[in-house]
Order: C-alpha cells, then sequence, then structure tokens
C-alpha cells in the first residue's frame, strides 16, 4: 500500500539498497557472467573470428582465415595481449598452446600459403575439428566452464561427453564439501542445544559470563585458532604427550591432517554461529508453557518433544543454516589443518582464482556451489516441519 | 543538546569523506616472497637504493600469487611497482600483458649471466629445493629421491611441495629417470602417468606444503621426518643452530626476476630499482649477510662470494636439475590441474 509511511520507509532503506546493489549484487554478478562469458577470442582475434562465423563448419577454412589468424595472433602478441587467447585454448585442449606458438614461429619462413605452411609443419592445422574447436570459442558464450565444472566436456564434433579420469575431481569435491558441511552443520547443531538451554535458564550473572566465554574465542582470528589446532594435534603436542603418559597409546596417533582434524576445527570455529540465534530463540520462551504442560500430566520428553523443541526450531533452523553456509566456503581450515583427500571446493576456486587465474572455471565452480546450497537450504525450509520462523504448532 | 550532536557527527562525517583527498601519491612498492632474504634485501638493496637516490620505498610479501597482480592491471589501481616472480609466471605473465618489458636502456643487460635476463625479468637471485632432514633425530636419513620412497629403510612422514613444478620431476628422479631426461620424459602422457603412478606410492606418507616456512616448521617440530625445503632457509636455519644438512645431489634450481608491474605509476623509477638492485656493489653487502645467488655475473662468479657462501646455487648447478622454464610455462597450466585433481583423490 503506497502510504505516507510505506514511502517514508522506502526512502530510509533506499540508500542501503542502492549500497547492496552497487557494491555488492553488480560486482558479484559481473564475476559470476565469467562463467559464460567468451571473450578473449572476439576481442583479441576481431577479424578471424568474424571469419569464422562465416565459415560452414564442414570442409577446411579458406587461406584466408588460417592467414588472418597468424597476423592477428603475431599483432596480438607484440602488444603482450596474446596470453588468453593462448590459454582459453589451452584450457579447452591441452596443447593448443605450443601448436599455435609453433605456428606463429614457423609462419614468418613460410615461402607459398600459410594453409599450406602450417599444415605441413603439423597436421592438426589440417583437422576440421580443430578449426570446430576455435569457431565454438568465437563466443559470445560458452559451455566450456560449466561442463567441466560437472566433469564433462565438448567432443570433437561438438558432442557433450565425460573428461579424462585423471582430471575429474569436481563432482567427488562437491560431494565431500557437502558430506564435510552437513556433519559439521549436524554436530554443531547437536553441541549448541544443550549450551544455548543452559545460557538461557542460568541467572543473569552467569549467563554473561558464559557469553563471554563463547564470544571471545569468536571474537579471535579465524587463523589463530585454526593453528593452535596445529600445535595442539601435532606428533609431540600436549594431546600425545598425554596419551603417551597415561600409556592408552605407545607411538604418538596422527591426528593432524585428518578428516577428524577438519571437523574438530571447524566445529569449533562455527559453534558461536549456533550457539547466539539458538541462545536468543531460547531465551524468548516463556517457561509458562512447560509448567502448563506439566500441570496437564506430560512427562519431561514429552514436554521437551511437544513444546520445548518446536519453540526452539526457528533458532536451530537459523543456527544450523549459517554454520551449513559458512562451513560449505571454507577454505583456511581443512587447508591448514586437512591431508589432501579432505580439500572442499573452495580449494579450488582459490586455486583457480589465484594461481591459475582462470576466472572463467572459477566463478562456474562458484555459481554451481551457490546454487546447490540454495536448493538445499530451500530444501530444508519446505520440508523440515517448523524450520520457517514461527513454525509453531501449539 | 540533539542540535550539537547531530552538527558534530555531520562535521566528523564530512571530513572523513576529505580524508582521502588529502593522500599524497604513494611510495614505491616492492613485493617479494619474504623470508630472510627479504628482510636483508631490505636492508641493503631497498633501503641502499632509498638513502641513495632520496626515494622512500616500502615492501611486501605475497606468496606467488598471480591473481592480485592481474586484477589490478586490469582494474587500473596499481598497488605494486616491482615483483619478485618466478620463471614461468613471470613468462605467462609477460604473454599476457601484466608485466612490462625491461627498458633495457635503464637497466645494463650485459651485467648478468647468461640466461639471467628476460623480456620482462632481470635476474634476481638462484633458489633451489633439496632433499633435508633433522640430523638430531634421524642420523642417517635418505641420500636421493630413490631413498626417500623408501619407507621401510626411512620410516616417517615426508613433506613435498603441493604442486605439479618440482614434485613431479623428483617422482620420475625417485623412478630412475636420469636428471638430463627427466623433461624429456614428463613431456610425454606416459611420462606423466608414470611419475603420478610413482607418487600414488608415496602418497599416503607425504604432508604437503605450501608456503616456504612450512618444511622447516614440520621438521623441527618432528611432524615430518624428511622434506624437500628451499635450500637458503635450510641453511639459514643450520646457521641457527639446527642440523639439517642440505643433500646437494637432490638439488632442483632456477631463478626468480625483478619485473615491474604493468602500466605502473612509478614505471621508470621502478626500473632504476631493478637495475641497482642487481648491480654488483648492492649485491656484494647483501652477499655479507645472506647466501645470495644472483644472476649477475660479477657477483656470482666473485671466488670470495663463493667461498663465503656454500649454498650459492649457480656452485651447486652441475649437480642439481634447472626447472625448465619452457616445460613450466607451456605445460604448467595443464600438469597443474591435473596434479590438484590427483591430490584431492
Amino acid at each position: 500500500m503506497v502510504t505516507k509511511r510505506n514511502l517514508l520507509a522506502a526512502a530510509l532503506i533506499a540508500p542501503l539498497l542502492l549500497l547492496v546493489l552497487v557494491s555488492f549484487i553488480v560486482p558479484l554478478g559481473a564475476t559470476l557472467y565469467r562463467a559464460v562469458e567468451d571473450a578473449e577470442i572476439p576481442t583479441i582475434l576481431p577479424n578471424t573470428t568474424t571469419l569464422l562465423r562465416q565459415w560452414d563448419g564442414k570442409a577446411l577454412p579458406s587461406e584466408q582465415v588460417y592467414h588472418s589468424l597468424i597476423t592477428e595472433l603475431r599483432d596480438a602478441q607484440e602488444q603482450q595481449k596474446a596470453g588468453p587467447v593462448l590459454n582459453r585454448l589451452n584450457f579447452e585442449e591441452t596443447g593448443l598452446r605450443s601448436l599455435l606458438l609453433q605456428g606463429l614461429r614457423a609462419s614468418g619462413r613460410f615461402t607459398g600459403s600459410t594453409k599450406e605452411g602450417l599444415i605441413a609443419l603439423n597436421p592438426r592445422w589440417g583437422d576440421p575439428q580443430f578449426w570446430g574447436l576455435v569457431k565454438r570459442s568465437t563466443g559470445p558464450w560458452t559451455p566450456l566452464y560449466f561442463l567441466r565444472s560437472v566433469d564433462l566436456k565438448l567432443g570433437p564434433d561438438g558432442a557433450v561427453v565425460p573428461t579424462a579420469e585423471e582430471e575429474a575431481v569436481f563432482i567427488r569435491l562437491f560431494v565431500r564439501t557437502f558430506e564435510i558441511s552437513l556433519t559439521v552443520t549436524l554436530i554443531c547443531a547437536v553441541l549448541a542445544y544443550p549450551i544455548a538451554y543452559t545460557l538461557s535458564i542460568l541467572p543473569q550473572v552467569w549467563t554473561n559470563i558464559g557469553i563471554m566465554l563463547v564470544l571471545i574465542p569468536f571474537w579471535t582470528s579465524i587463523l589463530v585458532r585454526t593453528t593452535a589446532w596445529f600445535i595442539i594435534l601435532q606428533r609431540e603436542g600436549p594431546i600425545n604427550a598425554l596419551l603417551i603418559s597415561l600409556h592408552v597409546v605407545d607411538q604418538p596417533v596422527t591426528m593432524i591432517f585428518t578428516r577428524f582434524a577438519v571437523y574438530l576445527a571447524m566445529v569449533h570455529v562455527l559453534l558461536p554461529f549456533a550457539i547466539l540465534p539458538l541462545y536468543s530463540v531460547m531465551k524468548g520462551i516463556k517457561p509458562d508453557y512447560m509448567r502448563a504442560a506439566a500441570s496437564l500430566g506430560a512427562p519431561g520428553w514429552r514436554r521437551f518433544l511437544r513444546i520445548y523443541l518446536p519453540l526452539s526450531m526457528p533458532g536451530v533452523a537459523a543456527g544450523a543454516m549459517m554454520v551449513f553456509m559458512l562451513s560449505v566456503g571454507f577454505y583456511i581450515t581443512p587447508a591448514l589443518v586437512g591431508g589432501s583427500g579432505d580439500q572442499m571446493i573452495s580449494y579450488f576456486i582459490a586455486f583457480f582464482t589465484n594461481t591459475s587465474v582462470n576466472w572463467g572455471i572459477a566463478a562456474a565452480l562458484a555459481a554451481l556451489l551457490m546454487g546447490m546450497t540454495g536448493v538445499l537450504v530451500a530444501t530444508a525450509w519446505l520440508l523440515v516441519p517448523g524450520f520457517r520462523a514461527g513454525g509453531v504448532r501449539v | 543538546m540533539k542540535s550539537k550532536f547531530f552538527v558534530s557527527a555531520m562535521t566528523s562525517l564530512l571530513l572523513a569523506c576529505a580524508l582521502p583527498s588529502l593522500a599524497s601519491a604513494r611510495d614505491l612498492m616492492v613485493v617479494g616472497f619474504g623470508g630472510g632474504f627479504q628482510d636483508n634485501a631490505r636492508k641493503h638493496l631497498f633501503q641502499g637504493y632509498a638513502t641513495e637516490k632520496g626515494v622512500k620505498i616500502t615492501d611486501d610479501v605475497y606468496n606467488g600469487e598471480m591473481a592480485k597482480l592481474y586484477s589490478m592491471v586490469k582494474s587500473g589501481d596499481i598497488t605494486f611497482d616491482v615483483i619478485m616472480v618466478e620463471a614461468p609466471e613471470m613468462v605467462r605473465a609477460c604473454e599476457d600483458g601484466v608485466l612490462e618489458k625491461l627498458d633495457w636502456t635503464l637497466i645494463n643487460k650485459d651485467k648478468f649471466i647468461p640466461g639471467g635476463t628476460s623480456a620482462c625479468g632481470a635476474g634476481a637471485v638462484g633458489w633451489g629445493v633439496s632433499l633435508f632432514y633433522d640430523q638430531a633425530r634421524t642420523p642417517q636419513g635418505p641420500a636421493n629421491y630413490a631413498d626417500l620412497w623408501n619407507v621401510q629403510k626411512f620410516p616417517g612422514k615426508r613433506s613435498l611441495r603441493s604442486g605439479a613444478k618440482m614434485t613431479m620431476e623428483i617422482a620420475l628422479m625417485a623412478d630412475g629417470v636420469p636428471m638430463a631426461d627427466v623433461y624429456k620424459v614428463l613431456a610425454t602422457p606416459e611420462g606423466q602417468k608414470r611419475a603420478f603412478a610413482k607418487l600414488d606410492e608415496l602418497k599416503p606418507h607425504i604432508v604437503w606444503w605450501k608456503s616456504g616456512a612450512q618444511p622447516l616448521q614440520l621438521v623441527g617440530s618432528g611432524e615430518v621426518a624428511y622434506a624437500v625445503g628451499y635450500v637458503g632457509r635450510t641453511i639459514k636455519a643450520t646457521e641457527g643452530g639446527a642440523k639439517y644438512p642440505v643433500q646437494w645431489n637432490t638439488l632442483l634450481f632456477s631463478f626468480d626476476y625483478w619485473s615491474v608491474v604493468r602500466n605502473s605509476p612509478n614505471k621508470a623509477e621502478a626500473m632504476k630499482l631493478v637495475n641497482y638492485m642487481t648491480d654488483e656493489k648492492p649485491l656484494m653487502n647483501l652477499a655479507q649477510d645472506w647466501a645470495v645467488s644472483p644472476a649477475t655475473a660479477a657477483v656470482a662468479n666473485n671466488p670470495e662470494v663463493v667461498k663465503k657462501n656454500p649454498g650459492m646455487v649457480a656452485s651447486h648447478a652441475k649437480e642439481g636439475l634447472f626447472i625448465s622454464t619452457d616445460f613450466w610455462v607451456e605445460n604448467g597450466a595443464d600438469l597443474e590441474a591435473k596434479f590438484n585433481a590427483w591430490v584431492a583423490k
């Protein structure tokens, strides 16, 4: 309803909306767009792009196309712009980078036509499927990155085929990421419940101390806390020293760089996110309901299951959602305390962003991760009773 | 009361908005890989230039991750001027237009050893990795890579660098491929499969490291028994009292280059700094405090320096394997992706 009050409210929110749009949604959208964008070849080899788009894709392209490719690539190389084209093609099929560079180097010495020279140099230049691949890369969009993120690729004739065994890792990683995240969420929810309950029923003085005990580690840097686990869990660390001195084990137990260490450190870091929303919801549950149920004859467990648990579900939902969404994107903790078999998908997103500088696949993996997380949360929202805020059946 | 607060709040808000415009043009920024080298370089190279020319220089550390450089150049907001890069990254960044082609009128090209310069880089330091272990814990450790794979004779965890570069060469050498043929074999798909198969053998015993300080920390804390780590840091640790004998026959070495970031606002000054940092006198000063392996001929061939720095990579070049820049520029992206897939299994 367009009332003066609503307009005022909208006007007050407008700056925040603008800020979120400009500093969050627009850059995020631009980065994710890279997952489908195929701008390297159209930008750097414009003439070749036009010619290839006109090519019918059946027999080999004409001499004009060969010549245009070599000329534009040489110009690009001089201006230090050739890299993106080489990397883009090499990502689709390994070996194309050296094929192109070899052709470029040799082209200065050709006596006849460029086409003949190149085919004589390397028969791949005379393969229509190679040119089909280049034509597919003239954009403006490509399914390459999304396909690769689910271990698929476009075969020589353009059909979708699975990638080679040694490169097919992403599906396994997605499964592992959700497996670890769901486990951590479950452990956090189970651990946080009694803690939050205790905090909510204690007298105020003790509650304040308790909240401080939760908040102070929360405010400590994640890196510091994760590194501390390394020191505690190492072979010559305090836990192993204790176990050996109590003669529980003879040899130090390997705890660091294992899945156990990852769970331990992640739960440690994420527990406050589960405790605090739960605590605030539980604080708002009136003890009158429980007393009323008791006066009607319900035993303790039934009071808990029928009254308390449903009332506290919004807190559980909020805490679980936060823990889940945070753990899905976790990168530092598994990288520091986990073994090589414990890395999550975020490690690869970071690798492709930072080291390999292949933002296409990084964006595709990130978009997929976001989508899958969204679907999972939406499913929980719809299916788990009481997950929606205020879903109370009294 | 209310309006006073309001006025003072608005004033401070306005002042805060005005502050950025008061900031002056930034100082020359040099970025390196950190560690003891950078601490000593700061004293002799960066501050040496700063004092001579009256220019202010700040330095920072990074882990070799190129994305920051790429996004910097793309966005036009350049905060680095001079950067130290490994050889294949430099070649690739040069091709991608992220580094400036060096101006050889500002930098004297003749003072370098053969291969010490590239279009976008001037040779800074030689570096290497080698096998080492804590002699206090393990009196007799593995002497070569084949030994490193022998878990019965040499029990305990091993630490290798998390990445295809260097690790795959090590796997092939452990499998018996002679140094001269390593890259020929590694260039073939069968050779790559062979390297991964060899690594599969050792995988359950490997702890992977990412940053240069980790292998020293892991060996020092007893978490791993044997590691492959940077020679410079290992030698420095030995000077500091630890007993980490470097196995020189297991050396893999290469050069790092000083490069200038594309479109840097301090481009000319940056190139002059690179020229200073590769000159004989500053490097001789640096050699007093740090075991350098320079690419500047006069220093690398100086008998005094060679005698004082047993850790100079150039003196052990014949025993070790030179990490082929060309090979890794060609195959780096592909092999790193394969390695990451393999390691995550």
